[in-house]
Parts: structure tokens; sequence; C-alpha cells
């Protein structure tokens, strides 16, 4: 997937009602397309093969 | 003779509290001396942002008095102790870091706080950190933390201030809090021992919470027998937190003297050896394992190639539900936030929400392996950070690239969340120095509630390492540097 631009940023904040200053475009530009990144190379996992947890530690009571 | 003095506020915990039993300090000598010592060194370091003098000083007169009658309050009679400002306090401003809550003052306390209290302990006061404790933060709001081995250098997050106070002698033992790390990365950098208990041990009532799974309060302390003496004070079940375990605390101290003879420790190869790791931190970690494996323990290598991916996955879970929970002040009071947390937070609330869901499920497939492999051995040993404390300047640059940002971002954190996203315990025990002289923290992690086997082996390590009686050269406030 390309990278996001910050104006593509600028947009999606916008829709979503997030705040943006111009000094904070642009870095979070890419801290998202470092996101993007990491979270698609999770595709390498196989991630079918189990449930999303969030439940207690066992040994909890 | 009685140590007095620097000598006295390095003493630890634990000694002090016997020292104030058999009348030999006073717990007015003991506030007395951190508050000096505060005066002399903090205006350079910055760890506290609000010092409770009036009221330590009440409470310790009070305490003397008392003791004088034979009326012992607790374990902690006359200790003076110090708290991660995400934590409440009754009547004492708590601020979370962040210039949004600079007039908020709770009317209860916390329940950690409470029970420290209950055992006697003091509030001397309360301790800077990143802002919402979520690290990152540019400019802090009530001073910039300095690291007490090198202010020049970061004493690590997000509870910046607890770990400086712990390892620069400026209060008997603090508290912080630890999500991702943030117990343990102070602990490391500072040169403290700093315990996240598992998850749910501890109350997090009052605490202002950053990732509901994984928050946790837990002990900076000189010593893992102080690390352990607060443990046992402030754990168990909390009706106000009811993720809280009803299983028994047990006596944390009693087990200490138990060794490492016959434990299985398992050393993390793609923490120890991976290519983020420092030469000098990971000759510092490979010999406390063989330290380890001197004094009884059998330690093997062991590979859990999933843990790469820990810090990317525990940054996804973690700042998208601090996005939710801060969307109404960044929508109404953005300007109030730090940058460096306004970008975080906006980041995060910008993630598709089928990439949280990946995250989530790719924590679970980590923490399978995490406990898989602590099905196989008794611990776990890596280091606490992949480097030693970076200079301050390192973190204020801009980010330049996304590659910079992951780097960031996302590699150390894969050292220290593998616990967190797991939920079991891990201690940071200092190690060794660097040949400039900034501490390395070496980690254990181990079994859910299994923190007495955590505690014993850490207290193994760090009696014979004997590096607890390092203290740092402080400069006073206003000396040149």
């Amino acid at each position: 997937m390309a990278d996001l631009a910050p104006e593509d940023v600028r947009r999606l904040a916008a829709s979503l009602s997030l705040p943006l200053t111009g000094d904070d475009v642009t870095e979070i530009a890419h801290r998202l397309n470092a996101f993007l990144d990491a979270l698609a190379a999770l595709d390498a996992l196989p991630l079918e093969q189990v449930e999303p947890w969030q439940t207690r530690p066992e040994g909890s009571a | 003779m009685s140590p007095a003095g620097d000598d006295l506020a390095f003493a630890g915990t634990a000694r002090q509290a016997a020292l104030i039993r058999e009348k030999r300090v006073s717990p007015v000598e003991l506030v007395t001396t951190y508050l000096e010592r505060i005066d002399r060194f903090d205006g350079r370091l910055r760890a506290f942002i609000t010092i409770c003098r009036a009221s330590a000083l009440a409470e310790a007169a009070r305490a003397e008095a008392d003791a004088a009658k034979g009326a012992w309050h607790g374990a902690l009679h006359g200790i003076p102790f110090a708290v991660k400002d995400q934590v409440d306090t009754a009547g004492v401003l708590t601020t979370s870091g962040s210039a949004l809550l600079r007039a908020n003052v709770p009317r209860t306390d916390s329940t950690v706080v409470e029970r420290l209290k209950a055992a006697g302990a003091i509030l001397l006061g309360k301790l800077n950190l990143t802002e919402f404790a979520l690290g990152g933060t540019i400019r802090f709001p009530y001073g910039q933390p300095r690291n007490p081995w090198n202010p020049e250098h970061d004493p690590g997050g997000s509870s910046s201030g607890s770990g400086i106070a712990a390892a620069a002698g400026l209060c008997s033992m603090t508290l912080g809090e630890d999500t991702g790390g943030s117990v343990r990365s102070p602990a490391s950098y500072c040169g403290a021992v700093g315990l996240r208990p598992t998850w749910g041990r501890v109350s997090r009532h009052g605490c202002f919470p950053a990732a509901w799974s994984m928050d946790q309060i837990g002990p900076l302390t000189r010593t893992v027998e102080d690390a352990a003496l607060v443990l046992g004070i402030i754990a168990g079940h909390d009706t106000r937190d009811p993720l809280t375990s009803r299983s028994a605390v047990p006596d944390y101290g009693a087990g200490l003297e138990g060794g490492v003879k016959g434990l299985r420790i398992g050393v993390v190869t793609e923490l120890v050896d991976g290519a983020d790791t420092h030469a000098e931190v990971r000759s510092a970690v490979r010999e406390a394992a063989r330290g380890l494996a001197g004094l009884g323990a059998s330690a093997e290598d062991i590979s859990l190639p999933h843990i790469h991916f820990a810090g990317a996955v525990f940054m996804a879970l973690c700042d998208s539900e601090a996005a939710g929970r801060h969307k109404p002040w960044l929508a109404t009071r953005p300007e109030e936030y730090d940058a460096g947390t306004r970008r975080r937070l906006v980041t995060a609330g910008l993630i598709p929400a089928v990439a949280v869901h990946r995250a989530a499920r790719a924590r679970a497939l980590i923490r399978e392996q995490v406990l898989a492999a602590l099905g196989k051995f008794d611990l776990l040993l890596a280091p606490t950070s992949p480097h030693p404390a970076p200079a301050i300047a390192s973190h204020t640059a801009p980010v330049t690239s996304k590659e910079d940002a992951a780097a960031r971002f996302f590699g150390r954190r894969s050292y220290t969340t593998p616990a967190s996203l797991t939920g079991v315990p891990a201690v940071s025990v200092p190690c060794g120095f660097t040949a400039a002289g900034l501490p390395i923290g070496l980690q254990l992690i181990g079994r859910p509630f299994a923190e007495s086997t955590v505690l014993s082996a850490a207290h193994a390590w760090e009696q014979s390492a004997g590096l607890s009686t390092r203290r740092p050269a402080l400069a006073a406030a206003g000396a040149a540097l």
C-alpha cells in the first residue's frame, strides 16, 4: 500500500473531528505510515488460529 | 552506629523501617533528610511535581510521638514515600503530568496510597511523568526530568520521577505505573529496582488509566527486598477494582532468600542478541545469565520469534484505547496537550479498526508464545531496554520518516511489552554500567502470580552482583555541571 501523504492525513482527521495543526500533520503522517506497515506485517502470522484475548491471566481467581 | 545524612537516605526502606522500630532513627529525621536532598538536587533532576513538605513533617512528628508511646502504625511506620502523579492522593494536586489537569485535586486516595498510609508510610510528594503516562513528551509542563547518572540523559518513562527519586535517594520508596514498561524502563535507565506485578495483583483504583488490560501499579526501590516489602502491602483484592485477583497475597519477603538453585531460566535470544541490542547491554545481560547459572540455576537460550512484533502490537492496542479516552479533550483543548502526546493520540485515532483487530489477534499469539516458554522455564531473562539511557535531545527531535517513527516507537518497546501483553510479572534489576557510567537493567519475567520467584531470583542476582551500593554523583541545583 502506498504511504499516506500529509494531505490524506488532513482529510482523514477532518472526517473524524481530530485536531491537526500545521506542525503536527507531517509527523502524524510518518507515525501513521509506520503503524500501517507494522500492522500489515502481522499478516505473516497465523492470526486466524487465535481469538483476540481480553481476559485475566491464568491463575487469577 | 546509625546511618545519617546521605547514608541514611540510601539505606533502603526495610533497613530504615527497622531503624525506626529500634528507635535509632526518628521519622522526623528521615523525612528531613529527604527534604534536604530534594532541596539540594531536585531543582536539576525534576523528579517531583509536588512536595508535601508541611504535611509530611507533621505526619512524621505524629509518627514519632506515637512510636514513643509504642503505638506502631504498621510495617512502614514513619517511612516517606512518593507516587507517580498519575495516582490519586486526597487533597494533593494530581496532574498526570499534563497541563490539562493542572488544578485537579482528588478528594480521596487511590487504593495503593490508602494501603501505604495504613501501613504507616508518609506521603512526601508526587512524581513527574510523561504526559498521561503515554511516553514521548517533548516539553514537560512540570519540568524536564533528568537521569541522576547523567542529567543530559533520559531517566526513562513514563514513571520518570519514580525512577529518579528511588535512584537518587530523594525518597525511601516510590510507586510507578507500568502499562508497557513504565516502571521497568525508568528502573533500568536510573539504576533502580522496578517491579511490574501480575496484571490484577494490585488495584488500579484511583489511577488515571492508559490501557485497561495492561495497566499495573508497581514499586520502584533501591533494593529487591524493598520491592518485596512494598508489594506485600499494596497487593490484594480491591472491591473498587473488579479486575483485581482474589488469590491470597504471599509473604514476598519470606521467600526472598530462596535463591535460584534448580530454577530453569530461558534467555530470550531475540532480545539479548538482537541487532537493536547495544553491545554493552548484551555483554552485561549475558554475564548476568552466567552469574545466575553460577548460583545454581540452569540458563538456556530460547527463541520467541513473535516477540519482534510486540512493540507495534502494544502501541496499536494501548494508543487506540487512549485515543478514545482522550477524544473529548483532544477535540476541545488540543493546544493544552504536549505536541508529542497530541501527535501520538491523533495518530492512534486514525488507525483503521481492522488493523487494531489484527493487533489484538497478534497479542494472543505473543501471549501464547510467552506462556509456552514459561511452561518450560521458571523465568525468562532479557535486557529491560536495548540500550542505556539515551540523550534527552534524541527524544525531542522531530520524527523525520516512517522508518524513524518505527525505530523510535516500536523497537525498544518490544523488550518490555511481552510481559505487559501477557499480563505476567517482570522485574528490572541493575546488572551493570556502561563505560560511560550509565546503568544497565536486567529483566526477569515470571509466570502469572509468581512474583516470589521473580523477586527471589532478582535478590540472588543483586546480592551476588553487589551493584545496589553504587550511588550517582549528584550536582546540587545551580551548581556548575
